[in-house]
């Protein structure tokens, strides 16, 4: 596994912040008013077909999102709104058929999520499976989630988006999109609309009862997929236990379960993937969370994938993204790309800086 | 109005919680009640905005963080009217003075550029009184920043004023351009072309002269570099002047020699970022200081430039070769620039060779076809096998420039080795800048030469693993269809797609079908009928849900291209069969050429009857959403034709 170091320091000292502010952040929310309030039980029911009112609406807000224009605080509102509608149904391990593009972290990387688009085909025509991280980093994190969510209520069948560890509240106020929203809309509603919201984005997703999607990876408290059916996940990310886990363990070289660096979840070896794998019989375990130069790697004898779709993450790493298309017989092929041309920007490698002028 | 001693607690009111709100800790709050200041303004009324609002603010404007100070500032830009119009205006000087000299940038500018907005609002007599003052006192200040303000109030209070205060004013700012501290000398030079370009007429003698002079050898680069648009400006407008006064002289102004010979300092100028500023520039001072003495001088510096030591320096230069060269004689450039741009082509710089990719076309039309041929394709055939991508995308993306001196046929021969390795390229976009080059090719090449060299990257191209050039090279067949004519199209290409359709992946099935929707309008009825809609209904019981509702937005296509009549349409199958209705043309029908009138033909009739709208019907009980969704939306749009048939009987021709 190619893994920046830097990146997985930065991420460390994103589980320290984590760790030490545990007490002082929580202080003032008690923990229910994390919790959804309108909590339906998950696995029955059906989502209602969309109004062609609420079709016209979205559609006009995906163009809108297009060109990059965040919606207005009061629409945020209103598709929040339908988004819940929408993902209290979806199961905790949300079943999608082949084919599908499955992709991982975006971090508000606007551009480059369009320059996938291109790549992959336009959703609907291709079918996608995100998981996680859409926000945090990037510039465009309202942009990147308001567009994925718009596309999700449009096109629930379609698109399926889980849940990644910056879908959090307390990460998106260290790592950027708090700010953004403060700095786009004045306040920080548009925030606290869309944090409730994730709190109903699926954890995992099964691919033909074969690929078993999720952001960061196994738990030791996990066995079986059924265990993760019983999983309350209506809430924000806990700090440790099984929903925790899966948001953020990394596959590791060493055998077994051990501590991760990140200060969350664990790192789990090849004979742990193995088994998990046989037990679910499940030919492969899809995952995000992990920068990797050439956008996807493999690890554990193909018992694991790492996808990774921000390219040049954080605007210097210098990775190129990819993604993963599977077809109906489940043969898999990768897609590799660039960041997208940024139109304006001078060619020159070295700018007089405006200090200088 | 009630005096300020004797108002009622409501009216008070507004103000109280003005203050409230400016006293909170939550910056965000602070900042919500500075962008409400309007409103707060017009609720008081003029009068107490005046006595009581604006002497508030002002206090505030002392102590805030920088980006409340920010806002302030740029809401008392626009706060003329609520104080009672520009008679009033300047009672919200002494806020924006104090703002003015924020030692903050940020702050700092915007008040200027409120106090500018509010300068542009007073008679000739209000900025002599008001303003004149305020730029003498910041002009004189102890504190940089103070001096920073006034250089950025100069240019529009000298617009403002009649002549005598005009040249006190020059003679004010020609004290900032030689201030001590180097900030204010930057932001002097910054704003100085802006005061040339506002003065009746300018001499290049006396203080312009001595100003200019000054900047130019300044010990600091960051002045000298800000000297190069000063030079600019004045040569323009010594050029204007000149045009009134002796408009068909040709001869060099007076003034001309010495700023070739300032010009000149700054290209050879020791540090390497003036001499960017300067090759950036290259072209607009050369078109300015146009003369004999300026070809002869600056020909010489172009080639130091093109030879400089910072890569920066050359990729500057190397975008303002075409331009600069327009100035010189065909022989000229051959003898002297031609063999410094093929020393450029193999630059170790991957970005000054990209800039030059994008510049080098412009060349050809100077040179002319047998000179360009001889001189410029083989720099051109290297660039295009250079291994930085964006050299050979931005080479692709002239070639039109040397097309149109040179030929196609000519250009196409040299280029088609390297046409069929730019086709495999690693980069997606090199692909595609081929791809968009294809049906120009194709036209000139005719059908032989072209299914042998180019034909089946075509259809390489119809499978690529990126949806963009799949669609790209959807598009580029049916352009090739309109070219190369409909039985091409059924012989050369339809085979090949439709034998794809039932590959076992879904994707070449989708993009099967993709290419097929493409070519239905221009292909002809028959190929429709016999190949194109029977494979479309070959796909509709697809496992795929994506392929379905594909197969339903297909329908649409076919029927609406077969009634489709636009006001110069070639569509002849549609005429003949004329037992025609015009139908629909929701749009607006005054604009000729983009009503679509669809006119249903018998044969679109039959097919819609038969195989369309039931497939339709059936596809909107599907059991997957979209499916139904597309489907029942193609079905309204294929009724609408056929439905208005029954609605308007009376229009049948």
């Amino acid at each position: 596994m190619e893994i920046d170091p830097d990146v997985q320091m930065e991420d460390v000292v994103e589980s320290q912040h984590l760790g030490l502010t545990e007490e002082d952040d929580l202080s003032d929310v008690s923990h229910d008013d994390y919790r959804a309030t309108s909590m339906i039980p998950a696995t029955a029911g059906v989502i209602a077909e969309l109004s062609s009112q609420s079709r016209n609406q979205l559609d006009d807000w995906i163009t809108r999102l297009t060109d990059c224009q965040p919606l207005s605080e009061d629409d945020v509102g209103r598709l929040c709104d339908m988004a819940k509608e929408v993902l209290q149904f979806e199961q905790n391990v949300q079943p999608v058929q082949a084919p599908v593009t499955i992709c991982g972290d975006v971090h508000g990387q606007f551009h480059d999520l369009m320059e996938l688009f291109k790549i992959g085909g336009p959703c609907p025509d291709t079918n996608y499976l995100f998981m996680g991280d859409y926000v945090d980093r990037g510039y465009y994190s309202v942009e990147t989630v308001s567009y994925l969510v718009a596309m999700k209520v449009r096109y629930p069948n379609r698109l399926t988006i889980l849940r990644g560890n910056h879908e959090s509240r307390q990460i998106t106020q260290v790592y950027g999109f708090y700010d953004e929203c403060l700095r786009k809309y004045g306040n920080a509603n548009v925030w606290k609309l869309f944090t409730d919201l994730f709190d109903y984005f699926p954890i995992t997703a099964l691919v033909e009862n074969q690929i078993f999607c999720l952001h960061g990876g196994l738990s030791p408290m996990i066995e079986t997929i059924d265990n993760i059916r019983e999983l309350d996940r209506f809430q924000e990310v806990p700090h440790d236990g099984p929903m925790c886990d899966l948001l953020w363990s990394d596959p590791d070289d060493r055998g077994g379960w051990g501590m991760s660096p990140r200060g969350a979840g664990f790192t789990f070896g090849q004979d742990i993937s193995e088994q998990f794998n046989h037990r679910n019989n499940l030919s492969l375990i899809s995952r995000a969370h992990q920068l990797v130069m050439e956008g996807f790697s493999w690890s554990h004898e193909k018992q694991v994938v790492t996808i990774f779709s921000a390219p040049n993450y954080c605007y210097r790493c210098g990775n190129q993204a990819a993604i993963m298309e599977v077809d109906e017989n489940l043969s898999n092929s990768f897609l590799q790309y660039d960041p997208c041309p940024r139109p304006g920007e001078p060619s020159v490698s070295r700018r007089t800086p405006d200090y200088f002028l | 109005m009630d005096s300020p001693k004797n108002v009622s607690p409501e009216e008070l009111y507004p103000l109280a919680l003005l203050m409230d709100e400016l006293k909170n800790d939550d910056i965000t709050l602070r900042l919500n009640a500075m962008h409400r200041l309007p409103t707060i303004a017009m609720a008081l009324g003029a009068e107490r905005t005046r006595v009581e609002l604006v002497p508030f603010l002002e206090e505030v404007a002392q102590e805030d963080e920088d980006e409340v100070l920010t806002a302030l500032a740029a809401e008392l830009g626009s706060f003329v009217p609520y104080v009672g119009g520009p008679e009033f205006g300047h009672v919200l000087l002494p806020s924006l003075e104090a703002l003015s000299c924020v030692e903050e940038p940020v702050v700092r500018d915007k008040a200027v550029e409120s106090l500018n907005k509010i300068c542009q609002t007073f008679n000739c007599a209000q900025v002599e009184e008001h303003f004149v003052s305020l730029v003498k006192k910041l002009a004189s200040a102890e504190w940089f920043s103070n001096r920073v303000a006034a250089t950025g109030l100069c240019a529009s209070v000298i617009s403002n004023v009649n002549p005598e205060c005009q040249q006190y004013l020059l003679e004010l700012f020609s004290e900032l351009v030689k201030d001590d501290a180097p900030m204010v000398r930057r932001s002097a030079a910054t704003k100085f072309p802006e005061i040339v370009a506002i003065l009746p007429e300018i001499k290049f003698e006396g203080t312009i002269y001595n100003m200019f002079k000054f900047e130019a050898s300044d010990d600091q680069d960051s002045v000298r570099l800000l000297a190069v648009d000063v030079l600019i400006a004045i040569a323009k407008k010594l050029k204007e002047q000149k045009q009134v006064i002796e408009p068909s002289s040709n001869t060099s102004s007076q003034y001309n020699s010495e700023l070739i010979s300032f010009a000149i300092s700054l290209f050879d100028d020791k540090s390497w970022r003036v001499r960017y500023m300067a090759a950036d520039r290259f072209e607009s001072i050369a078109s300015y200081l146009e003369c004999d003495e300026m070809k002869q001088k600056f020909v010489t510096e172009f080639i130091k430039l093109l030879k400089d030591t910072e890569a920066e320096v050359r990729t500057a230069i190397s975008k303002q070769i075409p331009g600069f060269c327009k100035h010189l004689t065909k022989e000229i450039i051959l003898d002297e620039v031609i063999v410094n741009v093929e020393e450029l082509s193999r630059d170790p710089s991957q970005h000054v060779r990209a800039a030059l990719a994008s510049e080098v076309a412009g060349l050809a039309p100077l040179l002319g076809k047998d000179m360009t041929i001889e001189h410029l394709l083989p720099t051109f055939l290297q660039m295009l096998k250079d291994e930085f991508p964006d050299v050979r995308l931005n080479i692709i993306s002239k070639l039109h420039l040397v097309n149109d001196v040179i030929g196609i046929e000519l250009l196409s021969q040299s280029l088609l080795p390297a046409i069929s390795e730019l086709a495999q390229d690693k980069q997606w976009r090199v692909r595609l800048a081929i791809i968009e080059y294809i049906p120009l090719l194709a036209d000139q090449l005719g059908v032989k030469f072209f299914d042998k060299e180019l034909g089946p990257l075509c259809m390489t191209w119809l499978w690529d693993s990126v949806y963009s050039i799949r669609e790209a090279a959807n598009a580029n067949l049916k352009k090739l269809t309109k070219v190369f004519g409909v039985s091409w199209a059924k012989e050369e290409i339809l085979p090949h797609i439709i034998v794809v359709g039932s590959d076992s992946n879904y994707l070449y099935r989708l993009t099967a079908l993709f290419a097929v929707t493409a070519l239905i309008p221009v292909v002809d009825e028959q190929v429709i009928q016999e190949s194109i809609l029977p494979f479309i209904t070959e796909l509709i019981n697809d496992p795929i849900p994506n392929i379905r509702f594909n197969v339903a937005k297909s329908y649409r296509v076919l029927i609406e291209s077969m009634c489709q009549q636009t006001t110069d349409t070639n569509d002849e199958p549609a005429v003949t069969n004329s037992n025609t209705i015009t139908a629909t043309g929701l749009g607006s029908n005054n604009d000729g050429h983009s009503t679509i009138t669809y006119i249903l033909t018998e044969a679109a009739n039959e097919l819609a009857e038969k195989v369309v709208i039931p497939n339709l019907s059936k596809l909107t009980t599907d059991a997957d959403v979209d499916v139904r969704f597309f489907a029942q939306r193609s079905l309204e749009a294929v009724n609408a034709i056929l439905h208005d048939e029954a609605m308007i009987p009376d229009q049948k021709i």
